[in-house]
């Protein structure tokens, strides 16, 4: 028997009906489309789907999303603001902190509740706290230096990914005269 | 290109190109394709590891309210299919040979519906004796996995180089120990998947998660018996590979053919106990037997190797890797003598098949515990044996691989300085010890129809920039960044002025895919040969804007100028649009090949397999607690020859994560069977490494320069996976006394060891 249930994500009100026993993980990727948050393993180990529920870490996949009604959930989707990527996010471009991706928004929400919580943690508290998410591909030492980079202020003040014009001039074809330029 | 050459944009530590779609969760891997319509799909498998079937009904599943398809082999051709050997079927025909065999599969409205539709099929079943142990197997009466394959063996290689009798005759001491190696899985966080769409015309589009799409569309045409023109695969993102995602599984034959029946797009994605059962094809596990023979001096003058290796019940890429564990290492070291025999065995168990290190793993796992117990024997330092048996620039193993560039020599100095070996061997503390190990793998291998090349085309957009368009699979190793970076190089323009597709095999020309650690240097060159023709098409453009002689041209930044003459100059962008906007205008597109110069081995298996060789040495401190067993990794070091590197945080990448899949395979990874059934398919009892098992790494990459490289580099992607088993394990010998012969190395079995030294 569905039910109307209204749960907050990323900040925004989103009415569903749904069976009281969907869970989380899939309400957010197939009710709300927001697929950025992964399934893994299915049983809570991997971290995959790791999401920020009233400021704690949980596995979506182990969370009922009826039993969210009135908390405030927070995705991957929600970090960055306006285009400008969390300090997190820029940190794991900058420093290699990926590399399939497929995990990867599940390190950078776990990485987001620990510094919520604790903003200078010691590599070892890192360490132990970035333990339950899972990575194949980096051998987590990048995952580990994109963390601590933010702890430490060591992100570019002035990043651009990949230097990409904001406000491209677009050159009009009709009055387009090729000519060699000078200096 | 000298190996002075200052590089603008190659060596950079650049951007990642799908950066940011990876850390916005904006990137759309295979589980996050919907398509109007879309069905969803799922697998009944054996619960059998080796039975007949004796009839099936699928008459209440298909009247299940919500399900459009229900399909068994009277929906294929029943025709097998294979990478070296056709051997597998879509879905089983008159029996399975493994539990997880693909029997029948539903297309329904939801997950549940389908769940449910599986459990309506009746299949009466009729078990039959099934063997799991490959030396079982090869005896005389074992059951028969594939009823023409006389005991069980689907490979036989025996081989003599030189003269090994007169070798071991010749030789002051022997070295003689069996070895075994033990199955491991990918472990991607994305499983394998499909979604699969048919259109009446005949023409199938298939989204995959696959590191290989053109050797995918190859093998799904030949098993649903169409054109290959008649398959489209698009590369969806992938989450992680590793050689699991090599279409040498069933899933995206199931999708396409429950497609086609239910007339809608159907999705079907391995749960991770699928994965385990029947996914991606787990390292192929071998008993190995090596025989060495040392001249007092510490060369080797003999090597003997026996190995026996589990193939599962059906071949997919076993038959090669069953030949690179018995011949690889040959190039490694300078050797003149050598024996391989080997056998790849059919056992009633999920099929092996190709995992990072493709055999290396297993191999240099004995043969470089062997070559630790010759030092330890002659009482010579194994980091001096090593020295005094690597191979060199100019090398021809016995097999007749040719190595171009090698910088094994100085990777061992590396080593030897960033463990600060001598010191710490100097200083030996009670129950610490240090162990080494080297490794070689090749850029590409030479199996596929005699061809071991790349293909890739590059346009310039109307604004300047570049987009390169290529076959070859991104499956998170950053080769695109790579490419990019090389492609970059070649014009002269800025790396944020490339961009790449992705791959998609009815708008991008030919390639092979991701294997071999093949790509960096094969499609490398294939992109650097493109960026070359497109560099040539701009310059004859700007010449004539800049009136001046063609071949006086450079570019540098997006600029096109006379050389020694910057001030006055075209962009790329002005160039092209002056090429497109006029009389029997045309935009500036290029395309460019390359193929290793190597060749096909011959019947002997002799032949130089690859165009360039990757070499490595690694080494570990370790400690080891006497009342427990545990395995303490102190410190770690890596040495890595490369060629030029040309992305370096994907190359460091590279080099860590195999490692973390090296410490997998040495101290945690292992599954049991129990009558061919995995008994812990999942991630809570397979255990992969977490942050807090990786201990302490130091790397660097030689200064190296492979002249077929594209700007002297070569691969990288699997090397650092290869030797580290044996590393562990000769740092465990050297700490406490013992020897692990069996993987993975765990404290109960270190514990026992020391038990029975006493």
């Amino acid at each position: 028997m569905k039910r109307k249930i209204t749960l907050t994500v990323n900040g925004k009100e989103q009415e569903l009906e749904i069976e009281p026993n969907r869970l989380l993980l899939h309400v957010l990727r197939e009710e709300i489309g927001l697929t950025g948050t992964k399934e893994g393993c299915s049983i809570g180990v991997c971290g995959a789907c790791s999401v920020i529920v009233d400021g704690r870490l949980v596995s979506s996949c182990l969370t009922l999303a009826a039993g969210c009604e009135g908390r405030d959930i927070e995705t991957i989707e929600g970090l960055a603001k306006d285009g400008n990527l969390h300090p997190l996010q820029q940190a794991f471009i900058e420093y290699g902190g990926f590399q399939c991706g497929i995990c990867t928004p599940g390190q950078i929400m776990a990485a987001k509740a620990l510094l919520d919580e604790n903003p200078k943690p010691t590599a070892d508290e890192v360490k132990e706290w970035m333990s339950g998410n899972l990575c194949r591909c980096t051998g987590y030492y990048k995952i580990l230096e994109s963390v601590m980079a933010v702890v430490n202020n060591k992100i570019s003040p002035d990043f651009q990914f990949r230097k990409r014009e904001q406000q491209a001039k677009i050159q009009s074809l009709d009055v387009y005269k090729p000519v060699a330029k000078t200096d | 290109m000298a190996k002075t050459e200052k590089f603008s944009v190659v060596g950079q530590r650049v951007q990642r190109v799908d950066g940011f779609d990876k850390v916005t969760g904006e990137s759309k891997y295979i589980a996050d394709i919907i398509l109007p319509g879309m069905l969803l799909g799922k697998i009944l498998r054996s619960p059998y590891p080796h039975a007949r079937i004796l009839r099936i009904d699928t008459s209440k599943a298909e009247h299940l309210r919500g399900v459009r398809a229900v399909v068994t082999a009277e929906d294929t051709l029943k025709r097998p299919w294979g990478a070296f050997f056709a051997d597998q079927y879509i879905l089983s025909v008159g029996k399975a040979r493994y539990v997880g065999e693909e029997v029948a599969a539903v297309a329904a409205v939801d997950p549940d519906v389908a769940e449910e539709a599986l459990a309506l099929i009746d299949v009466e079943w009729e078990p039959l004796p099934a063997v799991f142990d490959a030396e079982e197997a090869m005896k005389a009466g074992a059951p028969l996995v594939h009823d023409d394959k006389k005991r069980n063996i689907a490979v036989t290689l025996d081989i003599e180089r030189g003269n090994i009798q007169r070798a071991f005759a010749e030789s002051d001491i022997i070295v003689e120990d069996t070895f075994q190696s033990a199955p491991q899985w990918h472990c991607s966080v994305e499983t394998i998947g499909s979604v699969a769409e048919y259109a009446s015309s005949g023409k199938y589009t298939i989204y995959m998660n696959s590191q290989t799409l053109f050797n995918a569309r190859y093998r799904i045409a030949a098993a649903l018996g169409v054109p290959e023109t008649d398959i489209r695969i698009i590369q969806s993102a992938v989450g992680g590979g590793f050689g699991g995602k090599s279409c040498d599984d069933n899933n995206a034959l199931v999708a396409a053919i429950l497609a086609r029946k239910a007339g809608k797009p159907v999705k079907v994605i391995n749960s991770r106990e699928e994965e385990f059962l029947a996914g991606c094809r787990p390292r192929v596990f071998m008993k190995i037997d090596v025989k060495l023979g040392f001249k007092k001096d510490g060369r080797i003058r003999a090597k003997h190797i026996r190995i026996i290796a589990d193939n599962g019940a059906y071949s997919a890429k076993a038959p090669a890797i069953t030949g690179v564990a018995a011949m690889r290492h040959d190039t490694c070291y300078k050797y003149s003598d050598v024996k391989t025999q080997a056998y790849l065995v059919y056992t009633n168990k999920i099929p092996t098949g190709a995992f990072r290190g493709f055999g290396n793993p297993s191999a240099e796992w004995a043969v470089e515990q062997a070559i630790d117990i010759g030092a330890h024997e002659l009482g010579i330092d194994p980091m001096e044996i090593a020295r005094i048996n690597a191979a060199e620039s100019g090398y021809v193993s016995p097999h007749g691989n040719r190595v171009t560039s090698c910088e094994l020599k100085q990777c061992l100095d590396m080593t030897e300085k960033m463990m600060d070996w001598k010191k710490k061997r100097a200083d030996k503390k009670p129950n610490t010890g240090l162990g080494l190990a080297c490794t070689v793998h090749v850029s590409g291998k030479r199996h596929f129809g005699d061809y071991d090349g790349s293909s890739a085309t590059i346009k310039i957009n109307e604004d300047g920039k570049a987009l390169i368009l290529s076959g070859e699979g991104e499956i998170g190793q950053g080769v695109h960044t790579a490419m990019c970076q090389i492609a970059a190089e070649e014009l002269g323009v800025r790396v944020e002025d490339v961009e790449i597709s992705k791959a998609d095999t009815d708008l991008t020309t030919f390639c092979l895919g991701a294997f071999a650690s093949r790509l960096t240097y094969i499609s490398g060159n294939a992109v650097k040969n493109a960026a070359s023709n497109v560099k040539q098409q701009l310059f004859q453009q700007a010449s004539e804007m800049l009136e001046a002689n063609a071949d006086d041209l450079i570019s540098h930044g997006g600029r096109i100028f006379v050389k020694g003459a910057e001030g006055k100059f075209v962009t790329v962008a002005d160039a092209a649009r002056a090429r497109l906007f006029r009389h029997n205008g045309a935009p500036i597109v290029g395309s460019g090949s390359f193929d290793a110069d190597s060749v096909l081995p011959d019947k002997t298996r002799f032949g130089n397999e690859s165009g360039a060789y990757n070499y490595g040495v690694q080494a570990a401190q370790v400690e080891v607690d006497r009342e427990t067993g545990q395995v303490k990794v102190l410190q770690y070091v890596i040495a890595s020859d490369c060629g030029t590197v040309i992305y370096p945080i994907g190359a460091e990448g590279q080099v860590e994560g195999g490692f973390a899949q090296g410490i997998g395979y040495a101290l945690i990874e292992g599954l049991q069977f129990d009558e061919g059934r995995p008994v812990n398919p999942n991630f809570s009892d397979y255990r992969i490494p977490s942050m807090r098992d990786m201990p302490p790494l130091t790397h660097a990459f030689a200064d190296s320069y492979e002249p077929t490289g594209p700007f002297g580099a070569k691969g990288l992607g699997e090397l650092n996976m290869d030797p580290t088993a044996a590393v562990i394990s000769n740092a465990i010998f050297d700490a406490v006394g013992v020897r692990i012969k069996t993987l993975p190395i765990t404290p109960e079995k270190v514990l026992k060891a020391l038990t029975e030294k006493g």
